[in-house]
Parts: C-alpha cells; sequence; structure tokens
C-alpha cells in the first residue's frame, strides 16, 4: 500500500477577525485522502473551505488543529513543497518575464539547472502549445496563455502532486475540455491530481473520488458512481429502435410489479459539446 | 525558538530584539562618530540658530544628510541675494551655510567679504537710503563683517585667507591699522601664509601709534635677512621710520627713497 | 476503484532538496534585478546625468578650485539622495506587489524558505543599487575630469601670459586646483552611499513584511531615515531648549535605541570636501553596516516566517 499523497486528519483551520475575540472557522475538522495515482476532486461552494484546505497542503498556511501531510511529509516541509506542482485560479506570474524566462525562473527555483532545465523548459512548451509566444513577456498573454504557461510550471520540476485550483474557472469551453484532457493525460502519465472546483458537471468528468465540503466540514466522500448514481434507476440508450421494439419494451416493464418506465424521450447532447464539436468543425474548415 | 515564536505576541519579540539591538550598537556607533567628527569625515550638528533660520526644505534636506548639497544650493541663494543687494537675507543664509558647513572656509571668506566689504561698499552708493541710514548700515555692516571673522577665525584659528580678509575690513573700511598689523602678525606664524605677510606686518605696525619702533625693528629684520626683501614699499616704511625715530645716520639703511608708483616722492 | 488506482504506474519521488541554497537565493535576486531594470527605473540615471552636467555649466564668478569643489559636492550630494531613495521605493515595491499579484503564492509553494526569498529580493535591490552608483560614479567622474582638465588648460595658459609667477608658483596654482578635481578617495564616499542605501533597503524590507502597501512602506521608510538623521541634531537642539524635561530626553533616548543612526553614513560629505580617508574608519562602517542587515534580516524573518496568504 503506497503512502496516500495527501493526507488530512483532523484538520481545524480558524482565523481571527482584527483585534476583536470574534472568529471564523474556515476548516472544521476536516480529514481526508488522496490516493497517490488518483484525480481527487475537493468541491463545494464559494467559501466552503477549499482555498483554505489546498493553502494548509501546500504549506502558506498553518493549521490551528490537526495536520495535513504529502507523501508522508509535513505539509509545510521545504521536501513535501518539492513534490507539488500548484495551478492557482488566476495565475499570477512576473509580467516582465517571458514565457520560457518563467519556466526557467520556477525551474532554477526546484533545483534544475543547465541541460536539464532547458530540456524541460522546451519539453513544456511543446506541451502547452507556446512555443512561438515563448519569448513574449507574460503582459502580453491572454487569459488562456497564462493558463497555460502556469499549466507549465506547475510541472517543471515533475511532481508527483498536482494541485489545480478551479482550473477550468474563467476559460471558454474549447479551453476548458482541452484543460479536462490534460487532467486525465496526467492521470494516465502517473500524477496524482488534486483538485479544487465549484464547477461540479466538469468535475464529473475527470475525477476518480470526490469530497464534498460545506461550511469547512466534509458532507460527503467517494467515487463518482457512488456518490450520484441512484441507485434504484437503470438508464438504457437505444439507437435505431423501431416503435414495435418500443411497444415490447413498455409492455415488458408493465408486466413487470414495481418497475415504472419515469422518462422517454430522444437523447440531448450537452450545449458545451455542441459548441466544442461547431468550434472544431470551424477550425477544420478553416485548414481545408 | 518554537516556543517564543508560539507563545511570545510577534510584535514584542520585535521590540525586543531592537532594543537589545540599540543597546549593544549605541555605544559603538557613539565611539565611530566621535573618530568621524575628529577626522572632519563628518561634520557636527547645525548650531541651533541655523536650525531655526533654515526653510523647510532645507532641514529636510539636511536631515536627509545632504547638508553639502543644500550648502551648494543655498550659496547660489546667496549670489542671487548678492545681486539683488539684499544684504540681510544673505547674511540669513550665509548664517545657514556656515552652520552646515562650518569647516569650509571658502564660505567663510565670502560671508565676511559680501557683509565686511560688499554691503559696506553699497551702502556708500545707494542714494535709495538717507546719509544718515547709510552712515549708520556702513557701520553695522562693518562690525557684523568683524564679528563673523572673529567667529570664523574661532572655528578655522589656521586660516590665513579668513585672517587676510578680515585684515582688509579693518584696512579699507575701519582704517584701523593697529588691527590689521595684529592680523597680519597672527597670519606671518601660519603654514600657507603668504610671503609679503611678514612685510604688511611690519607696515601696518608702522603706522599704530605707538609702536613704530617695534615696526621699525622688524622691518630692518627683514631688510637684513635677504636682498630680496630690498622692495620698494619696505625700503619706503624704513625711511620714513628713520625719520620718525630719529635713527642716527650712521645706522641708516643705504637705499634712497624709492619710486612707489601713486606715491609722491620725499 | 483503489484496485485500479493501485495498478496505475506512478511517478518517482522527486529529488532531495537542499535545506538551504544559496542558488535560490540568487535565482529571486537575479529575477528582481530583472524586474527593476524592467521597470525602467535605470532612467532616473539620465536626470542624475543632467544634474552633473548642469552643475558642471554654473557660470558664478569663481576660482577654479571653488568651482570643482561645487561640482564635487552637486553630484556626490545627488548621488547619495539618489542612492537611499532608490533603495527605498524600489524595495517598498517588490514584497506587497508580490503579495497583491499573488505571485508569492506561486514561489513559496516550490520549495522556496521564506529566509530565501527575503534574502534574494534584498541582493537583487543591492545589485541595482550597487550598479547605478558606479555607473553614477563613472558619469561624476567624467565630468570633474573634464572640468578640472578645462580649468588647469585655462589657468596655465592665464599665468603664462602674466608672466610675473615662476614655475614653483605654477605648480602650486595647479594644485591647488587638482586638490579639488579627480581624486581615487572619492571611491569611498561612493561606498559610503551604498553602505547607507544598504541599511535603509533592509529596513524598507522589513517595514514591508507587515506594511499594507506599498504607499505605507515608503512612507514609514522615509521617516525613520529622516529620524535616523537627526539623532545628534535633535539632542543638541532640543535638550538646549528642555534641558530638564525628563520625558523630551527619555524619548529622543528611545529613538536612537530603536531607530538605525544614518548620520554616521553620510561620511561621504568629508571625503568630497577632501579630508583624508581613515581605512579602518571605513571598515569599521562596513562591518556596522553588515551587522544592521543582519539583524533586520532576522527581524523580517520573524514577522514574515509564518505571515498566512
Amino acid at each position: 500500500m503506497s503512502v496516500p499523497a495527501v493526507e488530512v486528519k483532523n484538520l481545524t483551520k480558524v482565523f481571527r477577525t482584527g483585534f476583536s475575540k470574534d472568529y471564523v472557522v474556515a476548516v472544521d475538522n476536516l480529514s481526508f485522502e488522496v490516493e497517490a495515482g488518483e484525480v481527487y476532486g475537493l468541491i463545494g461552494p464559494n467559501g466552503s473551505g477549499k482555498s483554505t484546505t489546498m493553502k494548509v497542503v501546500l504549506g502558506l498556511m498553518a493549521a490551528s488543529k490537526g495536520e495535513a501531510k504529502v507523501f508522508g511529509l509535513e505539509s509545510g516541509a521545504i521536501q513535501a513543497r518539492n513534490e507539488i506542482g500548484f495551478l492557482p485560479e488566476n495565475p499570477y506570474f512576473y509580467k516582465h518575464l517571458s514565457g520560457v524566462e518563467t519556466l526557467r525562473f520556477y525551474g532554477k527555483l526546484c533545483g534544475l539547472r543547465g541541460s536539464e532545465l532547458k530540456d524541460r523548459t522546451v519539453e513544456l512548451l511543446q506541451m502547452v502549445g507556446l512555443e512561438e509566444a515563448a519569448k513574449r513577456r507574460l503582459a502580453g498573454y491572454s487569459k488562456g496563455m497564462l493558463q497555460r504557461i502556469g499549466l507549465a510550471q506547475t510541472l517543471i520540476q515533475n511532481p508527483r502532486l498536482v494541485i489545480l485550483d478551479e482550473p477550468t474557472a474563467g476559460v471558454d469551453p474549447v479551453g476548458s475540455r482541452q484543460i479536462r484532457d490534460l487532467i486525465l493525460k496526467l492521470r494516465d502519465d502517473g500524477y496524482t491530481v488534486f483538485l479544487c472546483s465549484h464547477l461540479l458537471e466538469q468535475v464529473q468528468e475527470v475525477c476518480d473520488r470526490v469530497g464534498i465540503i460545506f461550511k469547512g466540514r466534509m458532507r460527503r466522500e467517494g467515487t463518482l458512481n457512488d456518490l450520484i448514481s441512484i441507485e434504484d434507476q437503470t438508464s438504457l440508450t437505444l439507437e435505431g429502435a423501431s416503435p414495435e421494439l418500443l411497444g415490447k419494451i413498455h409492455e415488458l416493464v408493465a408486466s413487470e410489479k414495481g418497475t415504472t418506465i419515469i422518462d422517454e424521450g430522444n437523447s440531448r447532447t450537452t450545449l458545451e459539446r455542441l459548441f466544442i464539436n461547431i468550434a472544431e468543425q470551424k477550425t477544420e474548415d478553416t485548414d481545408q | 525558538m518554537n516556543f517564543l515564536l508560539q507563545k511570545v505576541p510577534r510584535f514584542v519579540l520585535v521590540i525586543v530584539v531592537l532594543v537589545v539591538f540599540g543597546l549593544i550598537r549605541s555605544p559603538i556607533e557613539d565611539h565611530i562618530r566621535d573618530r568621524l567628527v575628529k577626522a572632519n569625515l563628518l561634520l557636527p550638528p547645525p548650531g541651533k540658530t541655523a536650525m531655526e533660520q533654515m526653510s523647510q526644505s532645507a532641514l529636510i534636506g539636511t536631515l536627509g544628510g545632504l547638508r553639502s548639497l543644500v550648502s551648494t544650493y543655498l550659496v547660489l541663494e546667496a549670489f542671487q541675494h548678492f545681486s539683488d543687494k539684499n544684504w540681510d537675507e544673505l547674511h540669513r543664509t550665509y548664517n545657514i551655510i556656515t552652520s552646515l558647513e562650518p569647516n569650509d572656509e571658502t564660505n567663510w571668506v565670502s560671508f565676511i567679504w559680501h557683509i565686511g566689504i560688499n554691503a559696506t561698499a553699497n551702502m556708500q552708493v545707494d542714494e535709495s537710503l538717507p546719509q544718515f541710514e547709510r552712515d549708520r548700515r556702513f557701520k553695522e555692516y562693518a562690525f557684523e563683517g568683524i564679528e563673523i571673522g572673529e567667529r570664523a577665525m574661532e572655528q578655522l584659528p589656521d586660516s590665513v585667507k579668513i585672517k587676510t580678509q578680515l585684515a582688509e575690513i579693518y584696512r579699507v573700511k575701519l582704517d584701523d591699522k593697529c588691527a590689521v598689523a595684529k592680523l597680519y602678525g597672527e597670519v606671518r606664524d601660519l603654514d600657507g601664509a603668504p610671503a609679503y605677510a611678514d612685510r604688511f606686518y611690519g607696515y601696518f605696525l608702522a603706522e599704530c601709534p605707538g609702536r613704530e619702533r617695534e615696526a621699525y625693528e622688524h622691518l630692518i629684520e627683514l631688510y637684513h635677512e635677504n636682498e630680496q626683501n630690498h622692495l620698494p614699499s619696505l625700503i619706503a616704511t624704513v625711511k620714513d621710520l628713520e625719520k620718525t625715530l630719529e635713527i642716527p645716520l650712521i645706522q641708516r639703511i643705504p637705499d634712497p627713497y624709492p619710486d612707489i608708483p601713486g606715491r609722491p616722492p620725499k | 476503484m483503489s484496485e485500479e488506482i493501485a495498478e496505475r504506474k506512478l511517478r518517482a519521488p522527486a529529488k532531495a532538496v537542499k535545506s538551504f541554497s544559496l542558488l535560490r537565493v540568487w535565482t529571486i535576486a537575479t529575477s528582481t534585478v530583472t524586474q527593476l531594470v524592467r521597470m525602467k527605473t535605470f532612467y532616473f540615471l539620465l536626470a542624475f546625468a543632467v544634474v552633473v552636467i548642469a552643475a558642471g555649466n554654473f557660470n558664478i564668478p569663481s576660482t577654479p578650485a571653488k568651482e570643482l569643489s561645487m561640482i564635487k559636492k552637486v553630484s556626490f550630494g545627488s548621488m547619495d539622495l539618489f542612492a537611499w531613495l532608490f533603495a527605498i521605493v524600489s524595495t517598498a515595491l517588490l514584497i506587497p506587489r508580490d503579495l497583491e499579484d499573488r505571485t508569492l503564492y506561486t514561489i513559496l509553494s516550490k520549495p522556496v524558505r521564506r529566509i530565501e526569498y527575503l534574502l534574494g529580493k534584498l541582493c537583487g535591490v543591492l545589485v541595482v543599487v550597487g550598479v547605478s552608483l558606479l555607473a553614477m560614479w563613472a558619469i561624476c567622474s567624467l565630468v570633474i575630469f573634464s572640468r578640472e582638465s578645462l580649468y588647469v588648460a585655462d589657468e596655465m595658459a592665464l599665468i603664462q601670459e602674466d608672466g610675473r609667477y615662476g614655475a614653483e608658483e605654477v605648480e602650486a596654482q595647479i594644485a591647488l586646483i587638482r586638490e579639488q578635481g579627480l581624486r581615487p578617495e572619492l571611491g569611498f564616499a561612493v561606498l559610503a552611499s551604498f553602505f547607507k542605501a544598504a541599511v535603509i533597503a533592509s529596513v524598507t524590507i522589513f517595514i514591508s513584511t507587515f506594511a499594507s502597501s506599498s504607499l505605507f512602506t515608503i512612507i514609514t521608510s522615509v521617516l525613520v531615515f529622516l529620524i535616523g538623521h537627526a539623532h545628534s541634531m535633535a539632542a543638541n537642539f532640543w535638550l538646549q531648549e528642555t534641558e530638564n524635561n525628563l520625558f523630551v530626553q527619555l524619548l529622543l533616548k528611545l529613538f536612537k535605541i530603536l531607530i538605525p543612526n544614518f548620520q554616521i553614513f553620510s561620511f561621504s560629505e568629508g571625503i568630497v570636501q577632501g579630508e583624508a580617508v581613515v581605512a579602518a574608519l571605513v571598515g569599521q562602517m562596513g562591518a556596522l553596516t553588515v551587522g544592521y542587515i543582519v539583524v533586520f534580516l532576522f527581524l523580517s524573518l520573524l514577522t514574515f516566517v509564518d505571515k498566512e496568504f
């Protein structure tokens, strides 16, 4: 059994407001684990304690009570931070640096040098599709480009754990799809991904397990199937079914005691899929 | 250390460190400061008067360690006052300049010159004022110049230029030959004294009532010391003294009265 | 599901990192230098060059020696002013900006110690201040040397035209000008300005670790600097007025203990005026500077080490 990538035990974080005795409990006795190699989503509405939890794991904040560990190491320890690649919600980097300079800066902070750093920088710029904009200063990057360079710096030192804070917030559907594909690729490449989000539909497609946090407490946790499948309902999607076949199915269901057909009709795609299909089609037409 | 960080409020720790560091460094800094002042690398603080007279910006500049810069700027300002013949403002400005840089000989010399020589000269020609007022201010500026010179000599007792500039006020404005002689007497003993200082001492001593004998002996000594001292002014003064003191003919110098331009022949 | 995850090929653990790395400090320092350079801060050198050249062309009736003295005073005084002002402003921009932009999150989420971050920022500022001082010194030296050469040539022409002075007197007159001209000892004056800028930069970095904004940091640092200069003057002035006032005396002593004594770092003025340099004293000032930097970095760490973002 490998060491969990993230281990949070009885974590409590209390913020005092100013000089008064008032305080806010941002995280209340939270416990969860992220297994090595899985994609774990910590989801909840704004103000539920996701960012606070994440900052404690990153070592940017100390816990008021409880503990957080990364691959068995205390979360604030310098070695623990070398295991983590972090992509913040709105990636802010030094705007005076170019794309390649940014990667080199963060790479050096992680101990990369010389040809190792150079090769890694080139590899990541190719991976995120920013080779042509590599020498441009970040002040001239679009939001999507900033997100991509952010992702590149997240992976600069080949961390075992990637922490993503609202990775698809504010990103268009095409970009969002690309990020989700990237997350799945990271998983396949052996990275552990711990992401925080309030965009529930998008999280649904990538996470192995999900923890639902609300008002600082874990409310539900488990695999998606366990959490969102309605146990006593079954979906069946048919293509090319004739009216006679449908009639037979209706009769079969009617003959079975305790079973009813709740919904019937044409399957629907999602608006997002439609948008992506149109965008991809337009791209193909332009290329031709 | 962790215990301290957890239990003691952070600002208390900061204050404690600052106080301990302050107590350790204070005597060290005082010692270094004294040595810097002694080596003339650090200027002593400006006098109280200067502090009161300084404008806000000059004060801030001074506090910011820019005394030389502030003083240079004030010299330019003083030059403007000189051009405008605003003697009182010029006096105030130079007070600050010499307070900021009390070891700067040039500033003191300029100060003495402006008040003692220029201001008094201006009073002789300024027809916008009544004669009585002009005469009164003439004296005032002359004595102010002397007061400035005496302050300067206290600050820089070995300055040749300050003494000679002060001597000029006595000579040109107050016609006090004894005072001039006294100053040249001090100048001749200083390093860097001009060659003529010795002679000037004798010349002015000769015109100081009751000191003619002393002057004669000094000038005769110079005469016999070096042939290069056989200058027309020296010979003329010795000849006058020989007459005044009724020096026996046999003891008198052989030179005739020299022709000195501007001086009527005897 | 756990079995499926357990079957996935996992990545190797990260390499061990040093507990404290000068290379990480240097990385942050060079990034700071790049940031300050790309903020076009060096343009102030143009303003400085204008000031020095203007000083070299003042036409006040004066002797060559006095004019050279004035050029030096204006140049080195401006150099000193630019150095400490630049040190305050550039340092004050660094940490608050990183906080506002949240760049600090991404940096501190990497294996970087907070002391490395602070040290890197301070080193970056000191490198920029040092390079600026060297550039200003080069500009000053050029102006002083050219004026000195001009004055010497003019003076020699005047003296020779007059014809009354011997070689010794000519030499003495030229020596008087050269005394106020370019001398190697002026390098110590530049060093003095650097010491002062280094101390105020370390004080500013300390203030910026708890300040709410860059503006607050700048104003507080300037106030500390002015009070630090006023120690002796305040003691002289106010104690004369209020000899028996215990409260004023205690207040002055408190300021003296808590606030750095910046006045002693102004020994560049004496050097510029031509006083001899005592190397041992300069060495002591250097040691004092290092002491200040170490203590204020420690204080910065105290306030910054568990600051939460």
